[in-house]
């Protein structure tokens, strides 16, 4: 009989994902193609942001977006009606995405003819948070109605987050937010994120978002 | 449920491990838990037999280890356990912290043949 063996181990539990998330970053870059991770919770206004995003950037760059859920295609529907390359991923009953089920849907989509492709993770802030999925950047949408306190309740999304955009701002003066306080909690948990206010309703803000995403891509691709 | 896909995260890192340390069954794994790591020790003991159904992991036992979230406050430079003061510094009441421990989610044994 062999020899019951005890293993030190002390490895994070999410080594494999999160090694296999740095072979997907590596491969883009070899391919020129920016993977942007878009996180929110549900209903503050992502498939609209990205609608207004996509209508800013589509003359300049070519753009692929995969929407992930649990279920449903209505999101893929709509952002195809505006001629980019789109697919639906079911993550299958699971709340967030990882970074093989990225890889999967960058197969599905084609990484060929594209220069930035968004990644619309599940409307959630706490499991997306803890996957890598392989993206360059993360994004991700805190809208006014949710209040300016998220920042404390969801301390791991906001720290991993490179950008936050506060959105909804058209309709502020039917809510008690306080705009100073939420950055300022953004920036406690994360010092380097860059916070841009926009309403993707009106518009407003959403030429500083595609300014920084543009630049982003720029980067990765030189 | 958030333990649910932490857990079935865990199950491939293991497997990449016993493969590496050509284990061929697993016995018992022991997991480090930090009270600032967003996940509840209860959840992952109730999730875990269905997180390890029909894996290699199957029938192993779990055993966790919980490792205190200590926080630094960047104010006043106290430290203190930060879930006992509800995430505000007890001497200040700022909530600009860092926190010292208790945020990971480690993989700390694994015992097998």
């Amino acid at each position: 009989m062999k020899e019951l063996k005890v293993l030190e181990i002390k490895q994070n539990i999410f080594d494999d994902n999160n090694k296999e998330a740095d072979k997907l970053r590596l491969s883009l870059k070899e391919r020129k193609v920016f993977l942007l991770n878009l996180m929110s919770s549900p209903g503050s206004g992502k498939t609209t942001t990205l609608t207004r995003t996509i209508e800013k950037l589509k003359d300049s760059l070519r753009i692929g977006v995969m929407e992930a859920d649990i279920d449903s295609d209505v999101d893929a529907k709509k952002i195809a009606e505006l001629g980019v390359e789109s697919i639906q991923l079911h993550t299958g009953g699971m709340c967030h995405l990882d970074a093989d089920m990225t890889r999967q849907g960058l197969e599905g989509i084609g990484t060929n003819n594209l220069d930035l492709i968004v990644l619309e993770n599940v409307g959630n802030l706490v499991c997306p948070a803890e996957f890598d999925t392989g993206a360059v950047k993360n994004a991700m949408i805190l809208s006014v109605p949710e209040g300016h306190d998220k920042p404390l309740k969801y301390p791991l999304m906001f720290s991993i987050c490179d950008v936050v955009l506060i959105n909804k701002i058209d309709v502020m003066p039917y809510f008690d937010f306080d705009m100073e306080a939420c950055k300022k909690y953004i920036l406690q948990r994360n010092p380097n994120a860059v916070i841009i206010p926009i309403s993707a309703k009106t518009g407003e803000g959403i030429e500083r978002w595609t300014a920084w995403l543009k630049d982003q891509v720029n980067i990765w691709k030189s | 449920m958030h333990e649910l896909g932490i857990l079935s995260a865990m199950v491939k890192t293991i497997e990449k491990i016993a493969e590496t340390e050509k284990l061929e069954k697993i016995e018992k794994i022991v997991l480090e838990v930090g009270e600032l790591s967003g996940v509840v020790p209860s959840y992952l003991e109730s999730c875990y037999p269905a997180a390890v159904y029909k894996t290699f992991m199957e029938n192993t036992k779990l055993e966790l280890k919980i490792v205190p979230g200590i926080a630094h406050c960047n104010e006043c430079q106290e430290e203190f356990n930060a879930v006992e003061c509800d995430l505000k510094c007890p001497k200040c009441g700022s909530q600009n912290l860092t926190a010292l421990s208790g945020r990971d989610l480690l993989i700390k044994e694994i015992a097998g043949y």
